[in-house]
């Protein structure tokens, strides 16, 4: 039977709760953060529902400043880091190992830490609404309004140590895909041969492990300005409270790549299925990915064009970023390449996709429109601006997102979900978006600017603003009808067999869902689409080895530590959000937590793969 | 024509009869948007410029909006048409194709094309945007506050008493006076957090950054009028309620104005406003506000209130300067501005605080701020 570790006895059950908490499992994980994710973004919407209510007509009083500033301070936070990332995350973590024909991630258990380490920091940015102190100063939290001075609740404490800790979590994830997908390929699965969303998912956690230590550093900056003291931001001291911007804009921009590029990955792996054809420029799509996200380095400025850089820097940083559009350009062209000649086929996956060509070169015309700097001293920080990145990233990247939720979730659940329901569930997003983020161009010509809780009667924006808070309730019936179609199928949706959609790549060649070791043997590529190959040869060859039920496939059991450590590490940032409060007490936590994090690692390190005597757990 | 018809020569015609609709429908939907977006009911609208420079700036908006109109128009016409003439249908097949490098290169070119017409005007107007100001041009410097704009003319007001001979800046609040006709050159801070200057039919905005001095492109107004201006970057709780108007009148107008602000106003008009200045000394207001040529009133933490009866808005330009509307200020600014700093609800004070107004005494605080007036 199994053996006992510690305390604790190491779980092998395959079903329960210990087994979601304890697992390694690149799939569990992967549906995991998709769960947490999309929790997340009910919050998220909620939030932008009562912005858009207290926007509907001049002079509501539906919130105060107070909260207002609050909740768009945390719909930003939380879409970026808390939404979208791990959408992006949900989709990589589940699909890469099944797209390059690997087992599992290189390191199935800091996988699982990547995970913890999200939730709970999800977890304590979000225990600011229960001091009723939430953030405040914007998700770019500009100094020195982030000083004790101006925000002297504990709402910036909070955001500083929550995105400390989801930091952690995302450069363990990185790290974790960069060794995956460079080392776990399966043979004859070159570089060039693998599906774009591999592409990106390499690409992005490239972007992660350059982007992110920039972000920890700024924040320490803050950490330290607002624990000890210290004057980093402090205009009154000598600072140049700029030095923030260019920190957060040098992580913020790349980080605007890390949240399109999955989109644009799974835009690129649809598209072959669904006009049946290979994905036109395959090339020419992955080194513009590359282009993006290496010139996305050099035009962090261009969200500072109002900041007085100088005629130098604002042409500098105006030229860059207009070079950025000709990447961007080629995919999109590429993209209307592989539409041309083929046999299109509208399913909803394909729907979205299209969706989100569409509404993602809007978002890129404007954002053309800001790289003009004179134009952009008139738009920058007023709703055309928010228009312009709710088409890239809502538009862009939740549609590429959902496109992949249509065109995965059989395989993840082994049911389909409705196509009826798929197509409402598009049309009633894409025409609730254009109601709603359209006229945000037209209301920012008009002169509204961003972050304001209201707005009198003489500056004629009204009627814009009620048309737009409709749109809303628009989108918010399109996931209604999302939510329907999801239950309604996990109940009783149509069995969805190995390949549903008669797509060309390898995690297609396995059961729905797949066993929990993935393949048992592991195939032999010969192209980028192998199943669309003649002869077949890899489903045959998983068909083949389904006959011994995995059982001479070995894998590695389930552990306590990953959610152990990143429980003592999420402590170590709430024990000084308690030190602030009460000294004595938040160092007892900071020390008491901190030591169960060095245990957690001690065990961890000499965690067998496998408890000897233990059996194989199974699904 | 000679020429016998080729195919190359009908693609051309095709090409030219399209472009040559194309002209006017865009000039036709420019006109119409200019129309819609025009100040008449929206009078903070970006597209209705009243300055040289804001007139430079629309060049160049119309400029892009037109080419990213005629991308998007071939976007989605391609796109249109492929989705249509490629749809699945019994016995169609796709084309097995993988690329072709001759495509790969025009479309990395046409980018650049578009761009070059784009971006050329603009990197020319970034550099010519970088001139100093003319000899003559009229130099003011606007400080933010959370949540109002310190408007100072350097050099244009009283005499330094510790320095005699030498003037020290004329300073207002909230409203930023302005020649028609003259160059002006703003020059902007901030004693707090970063707030941003903007006048959107007169000029694009700068922040206004602490430790940090920055200035305008320099613009000349072109016609009389009052213009709205906001604060656009994000500065805390009343970051909604921090505006202003820019007021661009004659010369004459300007400098009688300026003369007048620091001439000693004249006793108060009625026995009302007598009370409201004693009351105004009094309540502690003039520790915070300073009138000229008032002994007593030269704090410096709040707006300077001078010839506050000729502003046309107050609260930093969020209700309109009336009786009623000052009334309640003094008495309960929260009402009006949530989150305002220092200034205390004078009416909503515990009766025993000494600087407890009741309604009679704020109706005389009220009468004396608007009977200063030049009008």
């Amino acid at each position: 039977m199994a053996a006992y570790t510690g305390l604790l006895k190491r779980p092998v059950s395959p079903t329960g709760v210990w087994s979601w908490l304890t697992t390694i499992d690149h799939k569990r994980i992967g549906l995991l953060y998709g769960v947490t994710a999309l929790t997340m973004f009910f919050i998220a919407g909620i939030e932008a529902v009562i912005m858009r209510l207290q926007l509907s007509s001049s002079d509501q009083t539906l919130v105060s400043p107070e909260i207002y500033n609050q909740l768009f301070t945390m719909h930003g936070t939380t879409m970026v880091f808390m939404v979208i990332m791990p959408m992006g995350a949900a989709f990589f973590n589940y699909l890469i190992p099944l797209m390059i024909g690997a087992r599992d991630v290189a390191f199935p258990r800091l996988n699982a830490f990547s995970f913890w380490m999200f939730l709970f920091g999800t977890l304590l940015m979000h225990a600011s609404f229960l001091t009723m102190s939430a953030p405040a100063m914007g998700w770019f939290a500009y100094a020195p309004l982030t000083s004790l001075e101006y925000s002297p609740t504990n709402g910036v404490d909070y955001w500083v140590l929550g995105l400390q800790v989801l930091g952690i979590a995302s450069m363990a994830a990185a790290f974790n895909f960069v060794v995956t997908i460079i080392n776990l390929r399966a043979p004859g699965l070159t570089l060039m041969r693998m599906p774009v969303f591999a592409w990106m998912t390499l690409i992005i956690s490239f972007l992660l492990i350059f982007a992110f230590p920039v972000i920890t550093i700024a924040l320490t900056l803050l950490q330290f300005d607002r624990w000890v003291g210290t004057n980093f931001y402090n205009a009154a001291a000598g600072a140049d409270p700029l030095l923030w911007q260019h920190l957060f804009w040098v992580f913020g921009h790349p980080e605007v790549y890390i949240l399109i590029l999955p989109a644009m990955g799974i835009v690129s792996d649809i598209l072959p299925t669904f006009t049946r054809k290979p994905l036109f420029g395959y090339p020419a799509v992955v080194f513009a990915g590359v282009a993006i996200a290496f010139m996305g380095f050099g035009v962090w400025s261009h969200h500072m064009f109002t900041t007085g850089m100088g005629a130098w820097a604002n042409g500098v940083f105006s030229f860059a970023t207009m070079l950025i559009a000709i990447p961007t350009g080629i995919k999109v062209f590429n993209w209307l390449g592989t539409l041309w000649g083929g046999a299109i086929q509208f399913k909803t996956p394909l729907l979205f996709s299209i969706g989100f060509i569409s509404m993602f070169t809007l978002g890129g015309l404007s954002g053309v429109m800001h790289a003009i700097v004179p134009v952009d001293t008139q738009q920058q920080d007023t709703y055309f601006i928010v228009a312009h990145f709710h088409y890239v990233l809502f538009g862009g990247s939740l549609f590429g997102l959902m496109a992949g939720i249509y065109y995965w979730f059989p395989k993840m659940t082994g049911r389909m979900l409705s196509e009826g329901i798929g197509k409402l569930n598009f049309w009633l997003m894409l025409i609730g978006f254009n109601m709603t983020f359209f006229p945000m161009h037209i209301v920012g010509v008009l002169g509204m600017p961003r972050r304001i809780y209201t707005y009198g009667a003489d500056q004629g924006w009204d009627s814009i603003n009620m048309f737009m808070t409709i749109g809303a309730f628009v989108i918010v019936a399109s996931f209604l009808a999302f939510m329907v179609n999801v239950i309604r199928s996990l109940q009783s949706g149509d069995p969805a067999g190995d390949n549903p959609w008669k797509a060309a790549t390898l995690e297609w060649s396995i059961s729905s869902p797949p066993p929990h070791y993935n393949f048992v043997e592991i195939p032999t590529i010969t192209s980028r689409y192998p199943l669309w190959e003649k002869d077949h040869s890899v489903g045959a060859a998983q068909a083949h080895g389904h006959d011994d039920g995995g059982h001479a496939v070995h894998m590695p059991d389930p552990s306590y530590w990953p959610i152990v450590l990143s429980a003592g590490i999420t402590m170590l940032a709430g024990g000084l959000l308690i030190w602030k409060w009460h000294q004595i007490l938040g160092f007892t936590v900071i020390s008491t937590f901190g030591l169960l994090a060095l245990y957690a690692t001690y065990r961890w390190a000499f965690e067998p793969v496998n408890e000897p005597n233990s059996e194989e757990p199974h699904q | 024509m000679g020429i016998p018809p080729s195919t190359g020569l009908k693609v051309q015609r095709n090409m030219t009869h399209r472009k040559f609709l194309r002209g006017p429908v865009m000039v036709g939907l420019l006109l119409l948007l200019v129309a819609v977006l025009s100040a008449c009911t929206n009078p903070q609208t970006t597209f209705s410029p009243k300055s040289d420079t804001a007139q430079s700036i629309q060049t160049l908006y119309l400029l892009v909006i037109v080419m990213a109109s005629i991308v998007m128009v071939g976007f989605f016409g391609v796109l249109g048409f492929a989705l249509f003439r490629f749809r699945d249908r019994p016995g169609r097949i796709a084309s097995q194709t993988h690329g072709n490098t001759k495509l790969e290169i025009i479309w990395t070119l046409l980018p650049v094309a578009v761009l070059i017409i784009i971006g050329a005007p603009a990197l020319i107007a970034v550099a010519g945007s970088a001139k100093a100001p003319d000899e003559d041009a009229l130099h003011i410097n606007v400080v933010g506050h959370q949540w109002w704009f310190e408007v100072q003319y350097p050099g244009m007001g009283p005499e330094d008493p510790n320095n005699p001979g030498e003037r020290l800046p004329l300073i207002t609040a909230n409203e930023v006076h302005l020649p028609v006709g003259k160059q002006i050159y703003v020059t902007l801070e901030s004693v707090d957090v970063i707030h941003s200057f903007w006048i959107p039919q007169l000029i694009g905005k700068t922040d206004m950054i602490p430790g940090h001095p920055n200035e305008l492109q320099t613009f000349t107004p072109q016609e009389v009028g009052v213009f709205y201006g906001q604060c656009a970057e994000f500065c805390g709780t009343a970051h909604s309620h921090m505006r202003f108007r820019a007021v661009v009148e004659s010369l004459g107008d300007f400098n009688e104005w300026a003369v007048a602000l620091q001439t000693p106003p004249a006793d108060p008009a009625s026995e009302l406003a007598a009370a409201g200045q004693t009351l105004f000394l009094a309540k502690g207001c003039a520790a915070c506000h300073t009138i000229y040529g008032m002994p007593g009133a030269a704090g410096k933490m709040g707006p300077n209130l001078t010839l506050l009866g000729d502003r046309r808005t107050i609260g930093a330009g969020i209700v309109d300067n009336t009786d009623e509307n000052l009334r309640q200020w003094i008495s309960n600014l929260q009402e009006i501005k949530p989150g305002a700093l220092h200034m205390p609800s004078f009416g909503l004070l515990p009766a025993e605080n000494p600087q407890h107004m009741s309604d009679a005494e704020i109706r005389a605080v009220s009468a004396f701020l608007r009977g200063m007036a030049l009008n």
